[in-house]
């Protein structure tokens, strides 16, 4: 999957995306184009540490973001993923370790860091006595642009985020899905190389949610822009990010990319359902599958490695066999399975059980 | 540089535009002041309605007395409490997006110091003109200066505004901030009797209180009277918005997260 996936996206930009970012994107090829740099990375953090007095919420954490790439930091609420994201946009001072973003000390240069970013943060942070389009031009004034410039961009990228109707109607007035978005537009004003977002979807309605992955998957795509986000969503860290970091009590779990953390949860599983089953089915695909199980009902379950592509010639076979497939389907270890793997808890979020077991949790954790 | 200028114009800017926006904030900061020339000021203007009064109060009737004091208040209340509005911007996150912002911090803080100013100015603005329905021996000639000592006295209050802000957490201790604070500085500043009867502890307050020089100054252009020279007023209101703003930028280059 994630191989098809990559390769399509390179051909993309490659091919697709470059031709289209010349025509309809004059200005911004430029700029894709200068964030591509050969080496060097986006962001680089070696054995950060922050501390709240006697609390440790960053505890050494590395790791590596090249540009153009989306990266996630995946993690339960607590785990640090926000202070890592406030030290990177210089709003924290680390306690230990050194972090360089767009090749920049944060802490001995935190100007030059503020200039190659933007940032989503995961409270608002708008001025709801302002228009959207006046917030726009006050950070674009801000950020040093201004006149028909600032005018011609803050319209791109109210646009952008289909917020251009609603430009003048006051930010208090705006729901919390519109506030994201302008939040979103903000950021990119003044088109930085690396755009952080702290949970860009928290709390938003699945509609609004992926309004958001849209606008992150072109923010890559078309924009070339590098993406460092923190979620504590699975399918939001899966669907968008390139590599991912679990961090857990303020430490990385694991890394790596989406497909590579599934498998250390393990392998896929086809389940068949077979009618007339006669024992002895799992005989026909002793050479396709790793392990093969025969379950009540007529169901086999098969591990394979990749469901996906086992899949075809599983059923090819059954066929050949004569065997009458009624049904097929294939679990893929998720990532919660992985955190759980990890850490012998669930990631899951959503109702406010898990809320109030996730805060219990840090609590003990801390004392 | 020219960056630096924008983002502080633009700062100042947005101070503007939200009080534009509310209203609110207006009505209240003009009330207040009303409420003291007219229940304080029109009562106690009667009572002083005798043949020897005048020399209570260098030779002024005493609304015209009162009134520079209640136009150097309102202007204080104002800068003070517009620049505690950074504790606003703190709840709502606005802070943030000017903090993560490659603008000079100073330039940033000062434009908003400079917005803030100039709606306590304009405040005050609008009580003097009220002033001059009521008290009669007001000189129009004055205004100008009055004007630049009340630019000066908000600058120099935004900006402790600012800084005291920028320490504080809660409102809370900030609503304990201006009942210790402002009430005090507001009666031992010369606004509502003369210096030279206070008892002799007063007077001490009364000379390191700033307000006192304010009110002084601009009673000083108005009417003529004064216990200070005017210039005396002006530096030691000049020296005081020299360190508050330097204190604010300073705090706000520094200010973190943590």
């Amino acid at each position: 999957m994630y191989c098809i996936k990559s390769v399509s996206g390179l051909m993309d930009i490659f091919i697709f995306g470059y031709i289209s970012i010349d025509i309809f994107w004059p200005e911004i090829s430029g700029w894709y184009m200068m964030s591509q740099e050969k080496d060097g990375f986006a962001v680089v953090v070696e054995g950060l540490v922050k501390r709240y007095g006697r609390v440790v919420a960053v505890d050494g954490v590395s790791f590596r973001v090249g540009y153009g790439e989306v990266f996630g930091f995946l993690g339960p609420n607590g785990a640090g993923k926000t202070t890592t994201i406030h030290v990177l946009a210089t709003l924290l001072r680390p306690d230990g370790g050194r972090v360089l973003v767009a090749g920049r000390d944060v802490v001995r240069d935190p100007v030059g860091v503020r200039r190659s970013i933007g940032v989503v943060f995961q409270d608002p942070s708008l001025d709801g006595e302002l228009s959207g389009w006046e917030n726009l031009y006050l950070h674009g004034r801000i950020y040093g642009l201004r006149g028909r410039v600032l005018e011609e961009r803050i319209e791109e990228m109210l646009r952008f985020v289909e917020l251009w109707e609603y430009r003048d109607r006051l930010v208090k007035h705006y729901s919390g899905g519109m506030r994201r978005r302008l939040e979103i537009a903000r950021a990119l004003l003044h088109r930085p190389r690396i755009l952080f977002l702290d949970e860009p979807t928290l709390g938003l309605d699945p509609q609004t949610r992926a309004h958001i992955w849209d606008y992150i998957r072109k923010l890559r795509g078309e924009m070339g822009v590098t993406v460092f986000l923190t979620t504590h969503y699975m399918e939001e860290a899966e669907a968008l990010c390139d590599r991912i970091a679990i961090i857990d009590h303020g430490k990385i779990i694991a890394e790596g990319t989406p497909d590579e953390l599934k498998k250390m949860a393990g392998n896929d599983i086809v389940y068949l359902k077979i009618r007339e089953a006669k024992p002895g089915v799992c005989g026909f695909f002793e050479d396709l599958v790793m392990e093969c199980k025969e379950l009540p009902g007529g169901r086999v379950a098969l591990k394979v490695k990749d469901a996906v592509k086992a899949l075809p010639r599983i059923l090819l076979r059954a066929r050949d066999r004569g065997l009458d497939v009624l049904e097929a389907s294939y679990h893929r270890p998720s990532l919660n399975d992985v955190f759980l793997l990890l850490t012998g808890r669930e990631i899951r979020e959503e109702g406010p059980m898990d809320m109030i077991r996730a805060m219990v949790m840090s609590r003990r954790w801390r004392r | 540089m020219s960056e630096a200028l924008d983002a502080l114009i633009v700062m100042a800017y947005r101070q503007l535009k939200r009080f534009r926006r509310g209203r609110a904030r207006l009505v209240s900061s003009v009330v207040n002041p009303i409420i003291w020339i007219v229940f304080f000021g029109l009562g106690w203007s009667n009572v002083f309605n005798f043949p020897m009064a005048r020399a209570i109060f260098g030779g002024l009737d005493y609304l015209s007395f009162l009134t520079p004091g209640v136009v150097a208040m309102s202007v204080f209340t104002a800068s003070f409490i517009g620049g505690i509005t950074v504790i606003w911007d703190k709840q709502f996150g606005f802070l943030k997006e000017v903090l993560v912002a490659p603008a000079p911090r100073w330039a940033t803080i000062l434009g908003r110091i400079i917005g803030d100013s100039l709606i306590a100015v304009l405040q005050g603005l609008i009580i003097l003109g009220l002033s001059f329905l009521v008290a009669h021996s007001l000189n129009p000639w004055g205004v100008p200066a009055s004007m630049f000592y009340m630019l000066i006295l908000s600058l120099a209050f935004t900006g402790v505004g600012v800084s005291l802000a920028l320490k504080i957490t809660s409102m809370e201790a900030f609503q304990m901030i201006i009942s210790f604070l402002m009430l005090p500085l507001v009666f031992l500043s010369g606004a509502f009797y003369p210096l030279k009867y206070m008892p002799d502890w007063m007077k001490i307050i009364a000379y390191v209180n700033p307000l006192t020089y304010t009110v002084d100054g601009i009673r000083y252009w108005l009417t003529g009277v004064s216990t200070f020279n005017p210039l005396l007023d002006l530096a030691v209101l000049a020296g005081l918005a020299a360190i508050a703003l330097v204190a604010a930028a300073r705090l706000f280059s520094k200010t973190t997260l943590d």
